[in-house]
């Protein structure tokens, strides 16, 4: 419990939610030493789909069949969107480099291509992404070609209803049958949760008897859906063996958030972090950063590790997230930055922050708050120069953007994380040559 | 000295400290700790442990007990791991005492038997048993400075006295060979013995020279000494005292104590101080052998004996028989020494309930105090006429044998190898057996809302009063749990919540709605659930929250403040 542990590495990459992922992925995959701080359970909300760019004017609420003609006609409309300034060709390499990675983590995407798909969500909705695990794509064939369906849930899993999936779609898709059963071995329990229902389904006995359960409920379907609980580190294997057992096409739902599919992208992404040999402290939050003059290298002082650590960094990536993340703080002086308070775009006041309308379909003037970068993404200091040579920033964080809404939240994080590095890298080589 | 009184002193004290060993070592044949050691005659332990020493002593293992012996007991290998100051203090006593034992106590059966011509006067004994004496009174202020403020061991007087007598011991034999160096009348016992002569003018030469370089305290010695007289006096020193005398320097520290006494020395010679001080040292010696058996120091017999048969097991499980023995050895074999405590997880529950039997020191004192009767006899909890101060004591005893997490620290750290993780097993199967059960059992035998119930009938307190604040500062404080957004992702990785079977036995709560209950400022609904008892400590739902709420470390404070808060619940009588 004595003394503070020193470490040093090339890059730190701070925050660990998708963009903090992607920056050190790629960061090792450059050969650079990486060490990651922050809790990974933000992951957790997300859905498991990789969305690069859906919808674009916001205000319009238009929808593209290709993310790379929405990607056009955001750089034209929108040149400042920081999705708008990376190139389409390093945005298919990044997305390529981090499906391969999650592949190789035992999470399977099917080949990604150039089109967006459309996925059904738990409660009967359609989304419209653009990488899909393996384990959904059943569901998008089956949507676009509507033959007769069964959907399956489980009695006490609240989060997930059949019943409401084929009440919204049963008039567009006659086809549509749900059934709902017990889960193998939680009868007796009123309440179910899909983690622990994807855990039980790796073990092959449990398994076995959910398919039993099914089996008969078939009848004239050619393709079952079920909420996203088959396994969970092994949902591959629990996929195939569902699909064997029934003998057609199976696809799972993306249930409401925290998800299995949530789960099993925190879990893929811990392990490429670890096998790639990033230093990851989970738990700790970063209390102290400091610059040398020179712009040499970055102090961070680490809290929530007993008795604290001070990690030398040469550049530092920001992929602290929004408000949820806790990178951007709001109070009744303006939004803030959390770690360095670094000067953070915002509308003028906090009368206008929101749209009368809550619902308004152009979106809020808060959503669009953030930092601002250089071309090299750099966040701006108070005098419009970059705060520090090596400090950048990556993810939501970034001003001028409205994810949700643009559906390109997984696009914003790993393609700038992706053109972020890109710069790291570069200054790093010039930094050893100079 | 009187031959006599010598003698009679210290057969008495062997008789003594003999006794003491037999009543001692019995005891590790004697107590039974734990509800399989009921079932085993004493007999049958003896047996026990001449079976595993025939097999050590003559099989393969011999050697391994040999390594262990250098190593683990004369080196202190596991102390050394543990911490250095101590380990360093700690050999000092045990090689100075050790030396001063054998070389100077026991000096006819030893040094003269291996070192010929060996003389006490003569250097290196001279210097070796002023660096022994040093080595102790060097090593006891180490360890004197290495105690624990935290929690101190209640010291029974015994072990102070024994200190004391230790430190007389050394102080004694300095002072009394400082007396010996600087006393005129012990040089005119030799003269008379060796030259047959006691006339100062025959020998102002020697006196001359035994004054300046011997440092005896002649207070008639004409000054300045004539340089013709020394050279004389060298010679005859060197003819008649060479032999059996060096220099007295090489006692470095008897030696400036002598010339610190020179000018009370005839006061000293006077008032017989040859004697007194003999008898002092000598009956402290004495006393201290007759009493090592009943302080805490028989550790000296205890821990060796229990690194030994550790090492001898080699890892293998234990008998029955052999586990009860080793259980009752272990209270003997520890040294208070208070390195699990500082190591222990629920050192900080302890501060906070302000209890001391939650740290394994004490917890091992008390484990021998239940085994021994001395705590509880089986049925006194249900007395009609309870002793209530060993029932409270009991209790606290509980409580602190309950709330141990079997991290396993403490017998990880342990520098003499005990076994505590099974000695916490088997006082808790003790404590259950004269009506201490588990919190737990106690707890679930009502449901969380009945227990809310009665802490608002009972309390009239708010479910946040300040007085918690510094008692469970995650529940007291909003700030460590209303980031919460009930968002499911603890529930999700439970695997306290994903093992539970129905609704009847399964848990109430699940670790978001503990929060929520929280945030709700309805804290008391929470201490009696079965999610707050049932919790495994995993922190899967900490690592994995989102908001970064400290969820299973606010499990354990529940915990806590339920055993403190329920149990004084539960110790008030009800309305008849």
């Amino acid at each position: 419990m004595t003394g503070v542990r020193q470490a040093r590495c090339d890059v730190a990459v701070i925050g660990a939610g998708m963009a903090g992922m992607a920056a050190a992925l790629f960061a090792v995959e450059r050969g650079l030493s990486c060490i990651q701080v922050g809790n990974s359970g933000g992951l957790l909300f997300a859905s498991g789909l990789l969305d690069l760019l859906g919808v674009q004017p916001v205000a319009d609420g238009r929808l593209w069949q290709s993310p790379y003609e929405a990607l056009a006609a955001l750089a034209r409309e929108e040149p400042d969107h920081p999705l708008a300034r990376v190139d389409a060709r390093s945005i298919r390499s990044a997305f390529e480099r981090f499906v391969a990675a999650l592949g190789g983590a035992g999470l399977r995407y099917v080949s990604l291509g150039e089109r967006n798909r459309k996925v059904l969500t738990s409660i009967g909705t359609i989304k419209t992404t653009f990488g899909v695990p393996l384990s959904m794509v059943a569901g998008v064939d089956a949507l676009e070609t509507r033959p007769p369906c069964l959907l399956v849930d489980f009695r006490g899993l609240r989060e997930f209803s059949a019943v409401q999936i084929a009440a919204t779609l049963g008039e567009r898709w006659p086809g549509l049958r749900h059934e709902r059963i017990e889960f193998p071995g939680c009868e007796a329990l009123p309440e179910l949760y899909a983690a622990h229902l994807a855990r039980a389904l790796e073990a092959g006995e449990t398994r076995a008897r959910a398919i039993a359960l099914v089996k008969p409920l078939l009848g004239e379907a050619r393709a079952v859906g079920f909420p996203a609980v088959l396994g969970l580190a092994r949902s591959s294997e629990v996929h195939a063996a569902f699909e064997a057992g029934l003998g057609v096409p199976v696809f799972e739902i993306p249930t409401m958030p925290t998800s299995v599919p949530g789960l099993r992208l925190s879990g893929a992404l811990e392990a490429v972090m670890s096998a790639r040999g990033v230093r990851r402290h989970h738990q700790a939050t970063v209390r102290g950063l400091a610059f040398d003059g020179g712009g040499g290298t970055a102090t961070l002082d680490l809290e929530g590790i007993s008795g604290g650590e001070r990690v030398s960094a040469r550049a530092v990536v920001l992929a602290t997230g929004r408000f949820s993340g806790r990178g951007l703080v709001a109070d009744r002086e303006g939004v803030r930055e959390s770690i360095l308070g670094l000067p953070v775009l915002q509308p003028d006041s906090r009368e206008a922050w929101h749209q009368r309308d809550f619902l308004d379909p152009s979106g809020h003037g808060i959503n669009r708050a953030g930092l601002r970068v250089d071309d090299a993404w750099r966040p701006l200091g108070a005098d419009g120069r970059p705060a520090w040579p090596r400090l950048y920033a990556v993810g939501s964080i970034l001003a001028r953007q409205d994810w949700m809404r643009s559906k390109c939240g997984s696009g914003l994080a790993i393609a700038t994380s992706w053109a972020a590095i890109e710069q790291v890298a570069r200054e790093l080589r010039a930094a050893a040559a100079g | 000295m009187s031959s006599t009184i010598f003698f009679s002193t210290l057969y008495a004290s062997l008789v003594l400290c003999a006794l003491g060993l037999v009543w001692r070592v019995s005891a590790w044949f004697r107590l039974r700790i734990g509800p399989d050691a009921r079932d085993v005659a004493s007999s049958q332990r003896v047996a026990a442990v001449f079976r595993g020493a025939a097999s050590a002593l003559f099989g393969s293992r011999a050697l391994r007990l040999l390594g262990a012996l250098f190593l683990d007991v004369l080196l202190l290998r596991k102390l050394f791991a543990s911490e250095k100051l101590r380990w360093f203090g700690h050999l000092l006593v045990m090689v100075g005492f050790t030396l001063l034992l054998l070389m100077h106590a026991l000096a006819p059966l030893v040094s003269a038997k291996l070192f010929p011509g060996y003389q006490p006067t003569l250097d290196p004994y001279l210097f070796l048993r002023d660096l022994s004496g040093a080595m102790v009174l060097v090593g006891v202020a180490l360890l004197l400075f290495r105690r624990r403020a935290d929690f101190p061991q209640p010291r029974r007087l015994i072990d102070w006295a024994f200190v004391t007598l230790l430190l007389i011991v050394v102080a004694t034999g300095f002072v009394f060979e400082a007396y010996k160096i600087a006393s005129p009348r012990a040089f005119y016992r030799m003269t008379e013995q060796f030259i047959g002569s006691t006339d100062r003018k025959e020998l102002e030469p020697l006196r001359a020279v035994w004054a300046s370089e011997f440092g005896v305290a002649f207070d008639d010695l004409k000054q300045p000494v004539d340089p013709a007289l020394l050279q004389q006096g060298r010679k005859l020193q060197q003819d008649s005292c060479a032999s059996c005398h060096s220099k007295p320097t090489s006692a470095f520290v008897s030696y400036p104590v002598a010339r610190a006494l020179a000018p009370v020395e005839r006061m000293l010679d006077a008032g017989r101080a040859n004697e007194w001080l003999l008898y002092l040292h000598v009956f402290a010696c004495f006393l201290g052998l007759a009493s090592l058996p009943f302080t805490r120091f028989f550790h000296v017999v205890a821990a060796p004996v229990s690194l030994l048969v550790n090492a001898a097991a080699q890892n293998r499980a234990f008998s029955t028989a052999g586990r009860a023995s080793q259980r009752a050895l272990a209270l003997d074999a520890c040294v208070r020494c208070g390195i699990c405590d500082a190591r222990c997880s629920v050192a900080p529950v302890a501060r906070y309930l302000e209890n001391a039997y939650l740290l394994p020191s004490h917890k091992l004192v008390a484990t021998g105090a239940l085994a021994g009767g001395r705590l509880l006899r089986p049925g006194r909890e249900n007395d009609a006429s309870p002793d209530d101060t060993h029932r409270d004591e009991a209790r606290r005893v509980a409580e602190g044998a309950y709330l141990c997490t079997d991290c396993g620290r403490c017998t990880s750290r342990c520098p003499v190898g005990l076994d505590l993780a099974d000695l916490w097993r088997a006082g808790r199967d003790d404590l259950a057996a004269v009506g201490l059960p588990p919190p737990e059992q106690w707890v679930q035998a009502r449901s969380a809302l009945a227990w809310a119930e009665s802490l608002e009938a009972g309390s009239g307190q708010h479910p946040l009063a300040d007085a918690d604040a510094a008692f469970a500062p995650l529940s007291a404080d909003r700030r460590s749990f209303s980031r919460c957004v009930q968002c499911q992702a603890c529930t999700n990785v439970c695997p306290v919540v994903a093992h539970s079977i129905d609704a009847e036995h399964g848990i109430d709560l699940t670790p978001q709605k503990v929060m929520n209950l929280l945030r709700l400022g309805l804290r008391d609904l929470t201490l009696g659930s079965r999610m707050v008892w049932d919790c495994a400590s995993c922190y899967q739902c900490q690592e994995n929250c989102p908001e970064g709420v400290r969820v299973a470390d606010i499990m354990l404070e529940l915990r806590a403040l339920s055993v403190h808060r329920l149990g004084a619940l539960r110790g008030r009588r009800e309305p008849a």
